[in-house]
């Protein structure tokens, strides 16, 4: 709750600085509020538990979540500042509507109740239509936003019905009384089936899993490549984690009837997305698909459920988000020279620089899955906890899949690497250096030592 | 009596649901569209939910429907004008809409109507009952739902001005 607080006064803040001509302390004063919000994540709440029970809860979940979100969305301002400053002269609106949908982002990881989830969802989703939507010149754009926005309001509206379903069966919108009322064993109405059916539909859409996957290359492609990066990452996060409280809590009583649904779109997802990045000509594209295939392996996390999964699923987020980060911003700084979005735009870039190169491959290795990188350890882990739990078809689909990936990730080392060199030298700033030995390092240190964040996720913040 | 209301409603709905996706002119599908609404408002106050049928009247026929009058009628829409639909997209629509349909109906079947117990309170949808609920259980999403209004205005404002220098 503090975070929500503190996020929003400090998205207020970031719109009034725009006003006023002090626009150099626009950066600094979202670092500083994003740090006391990461602060204010442990602190004891500042609202008294009692006015937010039913609706919220700061738990042993939401905790490592929300601070793995804000310090994501550190990071992506970090990079946003020069991103910006090269393309755009009005920066406030996007910073501020990044913001609010952060705040959307930190709600679904705390709710208790169906009314704030469905509040929290909509914060992020209608921040995400703009944010899409917010390169005006660019008709991709455009055409991200409202097809974003078309599909999306689409999958609210299912969603919703889910919702009202679920209410007309059980009397509830609270997580918890939803929870015990299904695994008391009463017999419910047939139609709570068609409830839990219809809101699987409308998160599974949000997180870009298959068969709701037709608008996640299209939008990846077309939004700015930095908002990409932040939907990759914090977004994807909000949504499985928003997934993961909603089963956990509610829909346990009912697990015989969606984890095969689930275990079988998990499958697809996984083919699907590494099948469909093969064919890819454009990175951000490509990309987009090996997002989707991601959002399998996390599926397959959800599906072996457990009282584990939730570290498991921390970690895999981890080594994802800063490995997409780590790819998005070498994207970004080769985007600045060269125009085109092919594979081509990598040829010779160990000639051209070595250290970014260096830094992408480890990120895409990383993303593949070797060792010894965190990308690794984090599918190892996911991937023995699908065979503990009986699903070891699944864990077999999740490894052929992760086989096909290794083809369109090299593709571009190899670009890298073994392909003659453009003139075109690419010089870093100070910053880039530094934040692209920041995702070498982290890549590398959490796939040695996972301890370091499976620990954390367990000291009982 | 309510429940031959139920039906004559349901059946106007649904007859006026259908008609708005099979008429040929844009201004026919949107005056369906408010017949429809009306109807709903019709179930509402069934349930006892008066202050629900009058908001619902108020922003959906009113506010909501004109402003799609006025982009129909400035958009100049009609059947030339629509882009052709591939025969193939067509039926994907219809098979997968068709399925949805079963699924809902096939949970709905089984489902015994005496089995529930309907909770018959007058008093359950007035202004003054809901104003209750809304500031005490519901306080929280209730002024959350303010960063969804700011952060809409904020999009609202920034995708309509004029970029000059981007």
């Amino acid at each position: 709750m503090n975070t929500i607080i503190i996020l929003t006064i400090l998205a207020i803040v970031v719109l009034l600085l725009g006003i006023s001509s002090k626009k150099q302390w626009l950066v600094p004063a979202i670092f500083i509020g994003l740090l006391l919000a990461l602060v204010g994540n442990f602190l004891p709440q500042l609202l008294p538990a009692s006015k937010t029970v039913h609706m919220l809860s700061v738990d042993s979940i939401s905790k490592p979540f929300t601070s793995l979100m804000l310090v994501l969305t550190f990071l992506i301002f970090l990079i946003a500042d020069h991103y910006f400053v090269v393309k755009k002269k009005t920066v406030e609106d996007v910073y501020a509507i990044i913001l609010f949908s952060l705040i959307g982002a930190v709600i679904l990881t705390m709710f208790t109740n169906m009314v704030m989830f469905f509040i929290g969802l909509e914060i992020m989703s209608v921040s995400l239509y703009i944010l899409a939507g917010s390169k005006k010149t660019s008709s991709r754009s455009n055409e991200a936003a409202m097809k974003y926005f078309l599909m999306g309001t689409f999958s609210t509206g299912v969603l919703l019905l889910g919702i009202t379903l679920i209410y007309g069966a059980t009397g509830s919108f609270d997580l918890a009384q939803i929870g015990t009322l299904i695994s008391s064993g009463n017999v419910m109405p047939s139609y709570l089936k068609a409830g839990i059916l219809l809101l699987t539909i409308g998160v599974l859409f949000k997180i870009g899993a298959v068969p709701f996957h037709f608008w996640v290359p299209d939008v990846y492609h077309g939004a700015p490549t930095l908002i990409t990066t932040y939907m990759a990452t914090v977004v994807k996060i909000a949504g499985v984690v928003a997934f993961y409280r909603l089963y956990s809590q509610s829909f346990m009583g009912a697990k015989d009837m969606w984890t095969t649904l689930m275990a079988v779109m998990a499958v697809a997802t996984i083919f699907v997305g590494n099948l469909s990045a093969l064919h890819q000509d454009r990175v951000k594209r490509m990309l987009a698909y090996s997002s989707i295939a991601h959002t399998g392996y996390l599926m397959l996390a959800l599906v072996a459920f457990d009282h584990k999964s939730v570290s498991y699923l921390f970690y895999y987020m981890v080594a994802y988000s800063v490995a997409t980060i780590g790819v998005f911003s070498t994207l970004m700084l080769v985007r600045e020279n060269i125009k085109e979005g092919t594979y081509s735009m990598f040829e010779g870039l160990a000639k051209r620089n070595s250290f970014l190169s260096f830094g992408m491959a480890v990120s895409l290795i990383s993303l593949t899955g070797l060792p010894p990188l965190a990308g690794f350890m984090a599918k190892y882990l996911v991937f023995v906890q699908a065979i503990n739990e009986g699903y070891l078809w699944l864990t077999i689909a999740a490894i052929i899949g992760t086989a096909i990936s290794v083809v369109y990730y090299f593709r571009i080392i190899v670009a890298m690497y073994m392909k003659t060199p453009s003139d075109v030298k690419i010089t870093l700033t100070t910053r880039s250096r530094v934040l692209l030995s920041l995702f070498i390092l982290l890549t590398i240190a959490l796939g040695v030592y996972p301890d370091m964040i499976l620990n954390l996720c367990w000291c009982g913040m | 009596m309510d429940i031959y209301i139920f039906y004559g409603l349901s059946i106007l709905m649904i007859f006026s649901s259908i008609m708005v996706l099979v008429s040929k002119k844009g201004i026919h599908s949107l005056l369906y569209l408010i017949f429809s609404f009306f109807t709903l408002a019709g179930h509402y106050v069934l349930l006892n939910a008066q202050f629900l049928a009058v908001v619902h009247i108020i922003v959906y026929a009113g506010a909501i429907m004109v402003l799609f009058l006025f982009s129909v009628m400035l958009l100049n829409l009609n059947v030339e004008s629509e882009v052709p639909k591939s025969l193939y997209a067509r039926l994907a629509a219809v098979v997968a809409s068709g399925l949805l349909l079963v699924t809902l109906i096939s949970a709905l079947k089984g489902f015994d109507i005496s089995s529930t117990k309907p909770i018959h309170l007058s008093q359950i949808g007035t202004v003054e009952n809901l104003g209750k609920i809304l500031y005490s259980d519901y306080l929280l999403p209730f002024e959350i739902a303010s960063v969804l209004f700011i952060s809409a205005m904020v999009g609202a404002v920034m995708l309509g001005r004029k970029e000059l220098n981007f």
